[in-house]
């Protein structure tokens, strides 16, 4: 294992802290598999609607390349093929029917219905079997708010985890890292440009931890059971908490938990919607979800955030005792450095003080050019200039774009960048745009 | 407070139809009234709660203190030089009178041409002209005719900022380029070796008095002391004479982090480097001049916080932030001492790095892609290398 450190960055103070008790909703029958997940794969249907699969059977390929595809977490019969506009496959819905199959154990190969898990960078695609990474990255401590702590995700599993480890160890050396300092310190990106940067033309694999493990299990057992604890709260979740699931898992059941009323128990799913956004994965990065949607393939969160669908009076002149501002344009901003003097902190009337941040879905403003300078730099520990990158991908500036090292970012990177930015400015579609376009380049 | 009786009005008169083209001024008043109710559609859910607006109006808010001081001291000079027996408040009154149709001026002007060119362009209109509006009467004699300021703000706004695409595309100060319109446009009211005081409440009358700088230029040694300096109680434009006042909002700029504290302290040291440089070569009176007293005469404090910081105009870079501002305070005084013709130094000191800062970033950002491209031919000389070993 090895540690890194960085001070630039923000912890955001998001309420909904998940209590450390696991609940087991590994019993859940709806689990989806999602191939809008995965960027850059172009998938087609193995399967139809009605048909028997197991644990670990293809679901669908890439069109690209045969060898990767997405496997079915649970064993069952396919409920239902869900299209989109233009009829792109959205999810596969499997209805788990029978108890997932017995294998034998086997070595980590592209052919394993694990191989999903490991990512590539640049562009963040299913891993390239054909490319030579120079690193496996592993990140063993997951900074987002709320994000899971993944030694207790983990505990019980280590065994797994070494397994997965060298398995992994076969195709490049594995890093296990657990980064010190504020968000975005253990995102990969950061990892990575900590270690070591990538060059154009090179390349670097990633898992998550708990896929790590996933992998240990299938090479010990030949057993394909994805699982994963996920942190579940925000600050509109009721009783926030951990739950151990199956990748994929229908939220139903947990949005009920953390959504309903104990007095109008008879308000169903669609009710709960009006007011509260449920995301899978990242308050920073993840993907809104419907209540009785399912959990993204590589995330392991989810978060219930009210909707800020409302007026501010005045929002620009009031002191702003509840907000949130990274800048210290508010009152809150001045009562932030009181509460981190130690000297302070037993003060009792200084804690009633403490500013509970009104969280939500609000813009907070409306979109600007670019005009402040100088805090990008502050949460981006990257030897990187951000807002350069920016306008270089605004303007779709290709060659400027590498030189300015587009290669070692994802769009999550930027997360905090958006974040802050009182132009807000749509960073991190800016970014996977441009990513986009050198992606297909790369490809064709 | 509930303020849904305001919120159902402003829906209410929302324009459609055939006065959507109004959108843009309605847009301006509604957002000015409300924070939108915008939710966030990709990235990330959640949000900052600064926007433009609140950033701009610190700026307003740290101008504050320099403004009333203005005021003030407005009305104090005419007391001196007229010999009237004023009480301070009627000093402030006096001041905030001459003050008034300056300030209404620079903002009908600037907004209403702002407006112009946000609905021409169905734009959202930019909060920038605020600060700049203010700024504009702030650091203009009192004596400066309306129609001039007019003319100026005209000027800065339309030539300075519009033709580039609005606030955030300009690469000049556009409150400086406004005074250095009326400078170099009508050197008769703004000529700097001498600042007009205000001789009677309506009348366009006005007393020449010294500043401390035209009387360096001139060869004199200053006549106001330090301590005047410091306070501000000295001729010179309407709002940049008292160093305390702009320190105080200096101190929000700082604090919020609105305004970059290298460019600020690297003004300073520029200025001070290049004072101490003079101080050591002594040939006049000047030069002599030990380097404190550049902070304090003329616009350089006043220039060092609220314009050379300007965001858009100055270097976007760490580094060239540094580079920007120590060149800043380093011109300004070198102008100040060895240029008689233009005694005060920082305006045009500013502007000229304005339009050196996209230099600056150029070549801070070019040693960045540089260490990029040799870690590159490093990596793929040890790949090469590995390759042939194998």
């Amino acid at each position: 294992m090895v540690k890194i450190k960085t001070t630039k960055g923000l912890d955001i103070p998001l309420g909904g802290i998940a209590e450390r008790f696991v609940v087991d909703m590994r019993g859940v029958k709806r689990h989806a598999v999602k191939p809008t997940d995965c960027v850059g794969f172009t998938p087609r249907l193995l399967v139809a609607e009605g048909d028997t699969v197991v644990a670990g059977q293809p679901l669908m390929q890439d069109k690209r390349d045969e060898r990767l595809f997405l496997p079915s977490p649970v064993s069952g019969t396919v409920e239902a093929i869900v299209r989109g506009e233009k009829r792109r496959l959205l999810e596969v819905i499997v209805c788990r029917n029978t108890q997932s199959n017995q294998n034998t154990p086997s070595a980590l190969t592209p052919e394993a219905p694990v191989w999903w898990m490991i990512k590539e960078r640049p562009f963040g695609t299913i891993a390239n079997p054909d490319h030579k990474p120079k690193g496996i990255f592993v990140s063993l401590r997951d900074t987002n708010p709320l994000a899971p702590d993944l030694d207790f995700a983990l505990k019980g599993r280590e065994h797994e985890f070494e397994a997965g480890v060298k398995a992994l160890e076969a195709f490049a050396p594995v890093h296990c890292v657990k980064a010190e300092g504020p968000h975005p310190a253990g995102n990969i990106g950061t990892i990575v440009a900590a270690i070591d940067p990538i060059n154009k033309g090179e390349y670097i694999w990633s898992v998550n931890a708990q896929d790590v493990a996933n992998i240990g299990r299938w090479c010990l057992t030949g057993e394909y059971r994805p699982e994963r604890v996920i942190a579940v709260g925000g600050p509109a979740a009721k009783c926030p908490k951990y739950y151990r699931v199956t990748c994929g898992v229908c939220l139903q059941f947990i949005s009920e938990a953390q959504m309903m009323d104990p007095s109008y128990p008879q308000l169903n799913t669609e009710h709960l919607t009006l007011n509260t956004r449920i995301i899978s994965g990242s308050p920073l990065s993840g993907t809104t979800i419907a209540a009785d949607g399912f959990l993204g393939m590589y995330d392991q969160q989810v978060c219930f955030i009210e909707e800020g669908d409302k007026y501010d009076f005045m929002g620009w002149l009031m002191p702003g005792l509840k907000k949130f501002s990274f800048s210290k344009t508010f009152l809150s901003g001045l009562l932030r450095p009181l509460m981190s003097l130690r000297s302070l902190e037993s003060l009792e009337t200084l804690k009633t003080l403490t500013p509970n941040y009104n969280f939500n879905t609000n813009m907070h403003g409306s979109v600007r050019p670019f005009l402040f300078t100088g805090s990008f730099e502050r949460v981006f520990p990257f030897d990187i200039y951000p807002l350069q990158l920016i306008k270089a991908c605004i303007v779709g500036d290709v060659e400027l774009q590498e030189k300015l090292g587009i290669y070692e970012v994802e769009p999550e990177d930027f997360a905090l960048c958006e974040f802050i930015d009182p132009s807000k400015t749509e960073i991190q579609t800016i970014i996977r745009e441009a990513l986009e376009v050198l992606r297909k380049e790369s490809v064709a | 407070m509930n303020m849904k009786w305001l919120e159902d009005w402003f829906e209410k008169i929302e324009p459609k139809g055939k006065w959507s083209w109004l959108g843009s001024t309605y847009e301006a008043f509604h957002t000015f009234a409300f924070t939108p109710k915008t939710v966030t559609k990709s990235g990330s859910h959640i949000r900052d709660a600064v926007d433009m607006k609140r950033s701009i109006i610190i700026v307003v808010i740290a101008l504050i203190p320099a403004l009333l001081f203005g005021m003030w001291n407005i009305g104090y000079q005419t007391a001196m030089s007229t010999g009237a027996d004023w009480h301070w408040l009627y000093m402030w009154w006096f001041g905030f009178l001459r003050m008034l149709p300056l300030i209404v001026v620079s903002y009908v002007v600037g907004l209403g041409i702002e407006f112009a060119f946000a609905q021409y362009r169905h734009h959202e209109v930019n909060e920038g002209y605020l600060a700049t509006g203010l700024l504009i009467p702030m650091i203009v004699p009192v004596t400066t005719p309306l129609w001039q300021v007019a003319l100026a703000v005209a000027f800065a706004v339309i030539i300075g900022k519009e033709v580039f695409g609005g606030s955030g595309m300009n690469f000049l100060n556009p409150a400086l380029v406004a005074r250095a319109f009326l400078f170099f446009a009508y050197p008769t009211h703004m000529s700097g070796d001498k600042v007009w005081i205000a001789n009677d409440l309506w009348g366009s009358d006005a007393i020449a008095g010294a500043t401390p700088m035209g009387e360096l230029a001139a060869g004199m040694h200053p006549s106001a002391s330090a301590l005047d300096m410091l306070i501000g109680t000295i001729p010179g434009s309407t709002c940049e004479t008292s160093v305390i006042a702009i320190a105080l909002g200096a101190l929000l700029l700082l604090f919020t982090g609105i305004a970059s504290w290298r460019i600020m302290l690297s003004v300073f040291l520029g200025g001070g480097l290049m004072g101490l440089l003079f101080n050591a070569i002594g040939y006049n009176e000047y030069m002599q001049l030990p380097f404190y007293y550049h902070f304090l005469m003329g616009g350089f404090a006043f220039g060092a916080v609220f314009m050379a910081t300007d965001p858009v105009t100055a270097a976007q870079t760490n580094t060239g932030k540094w580079i920007y501002g120590l060149l800043i305070g380093a011109f300004a005084v070198l102008l100040r001492v060895c240029n008689p013709a233009y005694p005060e130094g920082m305006m045009l000191s500013i502007l000229f790095m304005n339009c050196m800062a996209p230099l600056i970033d150029h070549c801070v950002v070019a040693r960045n892609i540089k260490a990029r491209e040799s870690r590159l031919s490093r990596a793929s000389r040890a790949t090469r290398k590995e390759a042939h070993n194998g």
